[in-house]
């Protein structure tokens, strides 16, 4: 049987730290939030309920579902698609194909075309997919000369010079499909860091999880952890917006402030 | 589906005709689903190489991925048994810290010599020669007039390399004047575990085996200390035991725990001396450690008092002098309207602690202690866990084990190289006012000893007890890091001649004559430091990741060593020649060829008991520096439980006991009345304390001290910590502000102040809403966030933006204008006077809000 990649989300374990969005920044080298894109592959919505002092506050850590059905391949119109579906269930991006067109933005469940700062910033609004707008360069912060003090701190394109690389920590992976940078034109979004699980290792958000509260792997495989981890607590599997019918393949369980569930 | 549920032309028009002009080009084919297969991929290529990280003071053993000479990933040191391989959210901002294009790249200099907050420095590039010289000649005049007293060393965050800036500069050249930060951050803390345990540091916790964690004004999930340890572990400690928070606003920690405990700010000590009376009338002290009743009945009743020898202690000492003293009357229904939690959930909290006892924990932290009267707050929020025996104890309160350093040789005196002029000015007082009546310091149990690095600012600017002309400060901001801010940038404009050493041009940067750019600690720097959390100590090095870019230099060792090379040119020799013949490499004997070096070698000194197989004493084997350098982290044993239990009670107390009667707070408060040649009672007044007589001596309730009058200024002020903040140094980066969300109740791209629905409807105030917070001291702008996770009555800012320097997005306007507001020149400069720590919890100051 072929793989079926897929995360559970432990938000019993999950504190709501931020380091999976951040470790996944310097993983995928994602850029700064601009033009309503927030670029972020992790991201979280979070809320707070109940009146003082019975408040209760819920933090979750949200990325691209890999839905099994997956609108944003669905409706994306090149051929062959430029989303689509990997054998092992990754929801891939190749970015040559990619014409910009923003239909799958639109499509998925997950992603505003436009974030909306004030909700963004509240934790009640994310994207899955940014998109980089045509003509505008991804990588505008590097190329800025100016110098705060003149001759005394530095530049932007100064250090991306001095270090050799666009943005100086540029994580130089490999893929045929995804560049380490996106161009623009193109839409953008987690691919499960498909060039680390196809060589056995695990999305960085995962490893770098101090509660390891993500467990990846392989739906197929009943022996697998995340296979075990469905079946321990069925009880409380939650997926994000089941209702929409695309089928995610990122579960939820236990409670993110009842720890007697 | 979404997919009916949107109109694509329209929502695409709406962000302008790029989109379209996209769409247009490319003619929409039949979609072929899942045609394509996946190319081959591959992860990034390099090396991961051991370092520590410094976003707070949890120092974790860390490790970078470096590919072609750049850092591109950190992680934790996967040997560490104390953060278990992972590091916290900050960790992984420290590679923007280092490629942060506003970094000072050259040394510089003013060229403007008015100082002020309003007067651009006009600072030009300089050579590191020049700058030697210029600190040097300034340096030597002092000497030349025989007023080596009047140079001073600010320290900030430091490496254990400190040695050499902190005490052979100062000490060789002749001043007494080696101020650290330490004050700003936490002593209030030590000061209750040292007055009750008779240990001045910060304890380590068990999480791993606890049963009940009972958090007093920490958040471990949010902030320092051993951040990673608490967010690895918590899973595990909910699911086997319960937590309890107390905290006026509802933390990262509080909103994963079984019960929150909303205190009143500075109301800490009235909770806990209630929780100690519910343990002791329901009969539930620990008693192989606290003992019994002779007679085996439990006499506590409230409002009574006992006879002494009624009781017969074990390992502590004192019970029933603190009965009588403090706690007979602290009944719950005493506790609940001072402190604002219900007696049944005081008297809950308090059994199910005890319950669980001795794996249980009373983790004692800054928002209990750092409070003008918070001395005694945490001296009793520490003094629960003696009740319950979790003291030393498995799931308790712990020590530390020993972590095998030395010293920079004879680091203290440094005889033969400390010359008639040196000995002279480093007799003179301390500019921090340290031992004197107002500040009694008692680190350790000794006057004097701790420092008010705080009130540094004040000695500089009333010449007390003289003048300072010549100042360094390194790694330290305090005119944005220090409560009454507005003192410090006075004080540094002041200063006739002030050297800055910094990442980035900082506030304090602002007001100084040279600028020096320093080494990025976790990447650039050669330099060791030690820490211990989840039961281990460890050693952990600094060996310089990837060469710097910019022409910087190792703050405490490389550019004292140039300074001193500069000085011994100029005719002064003493601090280079010490380097010289006592820092040589140990393993070839040579002495440093450069400044590099010497960060090498002081080191190797330092740690040569940690990688040296002949000098090897307990912990991890390592053979050799090259090793060490390749694994990075030397780790002890794991800490004994009972250590202190032995022999009837072996802690570093006068009874060496665990004292609730505090025979060795009583031995330090007389030392310094004595010295002033008057009362404990008059201290006490003199340090704003309203305790008197027997009371001085025992965990006490104290009502807390705020600055305004309570009618014009009609909410408690409160400050909370940032999950994002690397102390005050992450906040030009973006990715500090997009992600600002993470802490409970603040919003991202904001400097959130946070209000309860209640109070804002009071107020008229709405949802971000521009407001102004004003305190009798100042005021400052921000957005209004309503938070059910804050207490009525009071108003919540998180501390780390408001910088109005430091980058270019930390700043809305360099060196004009702030991009939020600093709490720091809201609240007014106090001070727990008996532990020299600065106040800045517990709601030091009210504070008005009104909508602009």
């Amino acid at each position: 049987m072929s793989k079926k990649y897929g995360m559970v989300i432990d938000l019993h374990q999950c504190v709501g730290c931020g380091a999976c969005a951040l470790s996944c920044k310097n993983e995928n080298n994602t850029a700064e939030r601009v033009d309503g894109q927030s670029h972020n592959w992790a991201d979280f919505v979070m809320k707070t309920e109940g009146v003082f002092p019975k408040t209760r506050y819920t933090q979750m850590p949200v990325l691209c579902n890999h839905c099994t059905d997956a609108p944003c391949v669905a409706v994306c119109p090149v051929t062959p698609t430029a989303m689509f579906k990997a054998d092992d269930n990754t929801t891939l991006h190749n970015q040559d194909r990619c014409i910009g067109c923003r239909q799958c933005q639109d499509a998925c469940p997950y992603s505003e075309l436009v974030l909306d700062d004030e909700k963004s910033s509240d934790g009640a609004q994310y994207s899955v997919i940014s998109f980089n707008l045509h003509g505008k360069s991804t990588t505008a912060k590097w190329q800025d000369k100016s110098e705060m003090i003149p001759g005394c701190t530095g530049s932007a394109a100064e250090v991306a010079a001095k270090v050799g690389a666009t943005p100086p920590d540029q994580n130089k992976y490999q893929s045929g499909d995804y560049k380490p940078v996106r161009k623009s034109g193109v839409v953008e979004k987690c691919i499960l860091c498909h060039h680390r699980t196809s060589a056995g290792m695990n999305p960085a958000c995962v490893d770098d999880c101090p509660a390891n509260a993500r467990i990846f792997g392989d739906l197929n495989d009943p022996a697998s952890a995340i296979s075990k981890a469905l079946k321990k607590n069925a009880k409380t599997i939650m997926r994000y917006k089941e209702d929409e019918g695309t089928e995610p393949n990122v579960y939820y369980v236990r409670s993110y402030n009842d720890p007697t569930v | 589906m979404k997919l009916s549920r949107r109109n694509f032309i329209k929502a695409s028009a709406a962000t302008g005709g790029v989109v379209l002009a996209g769409c247009a080009a490319a003619k929409p084919a039949t979609n072929a689903m899942a045609s394509a297969k996946a190319q081959p991929s591959s992860p990034g290529k390099g090396e991961w190489i051991p370092t520590t990280c410094q976003g707070c003071t949890t120092w974790c053993p860390a490790e970078a991925f470096v590919q072609d000479g750049r850092v591109v990933k950190v992680r934790g040191n996967q040997l560490s048994k104390s953060n278990h391989g992972y590091l916290c959210p900050r960790g992984h901002m420290s590679i923007g810290q280092m490629y942060d294009p506003d970094r000072l790249k050259t040394p510089m200099k003013r060229t403007n010599p008015k100082k002020g907050r309003n007067e651009d420095p006009k600072f030009v590039p300089i050579s590191w020669d020049e700058a030697f010289e210029t600190i040097a000649d300034k340096m030597l005049e002092l000497r030349k007039n025989k007023e080596t007293e009047k140079f001073l060393l600010m320290r900030g965050r430091y490496s254990y390399t400190r040695d050499v800036i902190y005490y052979a500069l100062p000490t060789i050249f002749g001043s007494p004047n080696n101020i650290s930060h330490s004050a700003i951050c936490a002593e209030a803390e030590k000061f209750g575990a040292m007055y009750t345990e008779g240990y001045w540091d910060y304890r380590d916790y068990d999480l791993d085996n606890t049963k009940y964690v009972l958090m007093f004004g920490g958040d471990p999930l949010g902030s320092n200390r051993q951040v990673p340890n608490a967010i690895h572990q918590w899973g595990k400690v909910l699911d086997q035991g319960k937590v309890a928070v107390v905290d006026p606003r509802l933390s990262a920690t509080a909103s994963k725990a079984h019960e929150w405990l909303p205190v009143i700010p500075g109301q800490d000590g009235a909770l806990a001396v209630a929780m100690a009376h519910v343990i002791l009338t329901e009969g539930l002290w620990h008693r192989e450690f606290v003992g019994n009743f002779t007679g085996g009945k439990n006499l506590f009743k409230a409002g009574q008092e006992l006879d002494e020898s009624a009781f017969k202690e074990n390992i502590t000492s004192g019970l029933i002098k603190w009965w009588n003293i403090e706690l007979k009357d602290r009944t719950p229904e005493w506790a609940a309207p001072v402190c604002g939690i219900p007696a049944d959930q005081i008297r809950r909290v308090a059994t199910d602690l005890a319950k669980a006892a001795p794996s249980c924990m009373v983790w004692m932290a800054p928002g209990a202690a750092m409070q003008v009267r918070g001395g005694y707050g945490a001296m009793a929020a520490h003094a629960l866990n003696g009740l319950v025996g979790a003291v030393d104890s498995k799931g308790g309160s712990l020590q530390k084990m020993h972590a095998p350093y030395q010293h920079i040789p004879d680091h203290k005196k440094f005889k033969g190289f400390v010359d008639e002029i040196a000995a002279k000015g480093k007799k003179h007082k301390k500019i921090d006012g340290r031992g004197t009546k107002e500040f009694p310091a008692l680190k350790k149990g000794k006057p004097g000893k701790g420092v008010v690095t705080n009130h540094t600012a004040d000695g500089i600017l009333n010449e007390a007890p003289n003048e300072i002309k010549v100042a360094i400060g390194y790694w330290n901001n305090f005119p944005f890091s220090c409560t009454g801010a507005d003192r410090w940038e006075k004080a540094l404009t002041k200063l006739p001649f002030f050297t800055h050493i910094t990442t980035n041009v900082a506030e304090m940067s602002w007001f100084a004559d040279i600028v020096l750019p320093a080494a990025f600690h976790k990447f650039e720097k050669v330099a060791f430091l030690t820490s211990k959390f989840n039961r281990y100590s460890y050693l952990t090095l600094q060996p310089r990741v990837v060469a710097p870019i910019w022409d910087v230099r190792i703050d405490e060792t490389e550019i004292i060593w140039g300074l001193a090379k500069k000085l011994k040119d100029k005719g002064f020799a003493n601090l280079f020649d010490y380097f010289q013949s006592a820092l040589v490499d140990p393993e070839t004997k040579k002495p440093a060829a450069n400044g590099l070096e010497f960060a090498f070698n002081v080191t190797k000194y330092m740690t040569q008991k940690a990688w040296d197989p002949a000098h090897h004493e307990s912990g991890t084997k390592i053979n050799g520096w090259k090793e060490y350098l390749k694994t990075g982290l030397w780790q002890s044993e794991p800490y004994p439980f009972h250590k202190h239990w032995k022999n009837g009670g072996s802690f570093k107390t006068k009874t060496k006991k665990f004292e609730f009667y505090s025979e060795t707070l009583k031995v330090a408060l007389h030392k310094h009345a004595e010295k002033h040649k008057t009362s404990v009672d008059d201290i006490l007044e003199t340090t704003k304390y309203t305790a008197r007589g027997e009371q001085a001596f025992v965990p006490h309730y104290e009502e807390p001290f705020r600055h305004g009058d309570a009618k014009e200024f009609p909410y408690i002020f409160q400050e909370n910590r940032s999950r994002l903040n690397r102390e005050g140094r992450s906040q030009n980066l973006a990715s500090y502000y997009e992600f600002k969300k993470v802490d409970p109740g603040d919003r991202s791209w904001d400097d959130a102040v946070k209000i309860n629905p209640v109070d804002a409807a009071k107020l008229g105030i709405k949802e971000g809403d521009k407001v102004r917070v004003t305190s009798p001291i100042n005021s400052i702008e921000g957005r209004a966030h309503l938070f059910e996770g804050i207490r009525p009555g009071t108003v919540s800012k998180c501390y780390g933006q408001g910088h109005w320097a430091y980058g270019r997005v930390a700043s809305l306007d360099f060196g004009k204008q702030a991009r939020g507001g600093s709490n720091n020149h809201l609240m007014p400069a106090d001070y727990d006077r008996l532990s020299g720590s600065t106040a800045r919890h517990g709601g030091v100051t009210r504070v008005k809000v009104e909508k602009i």
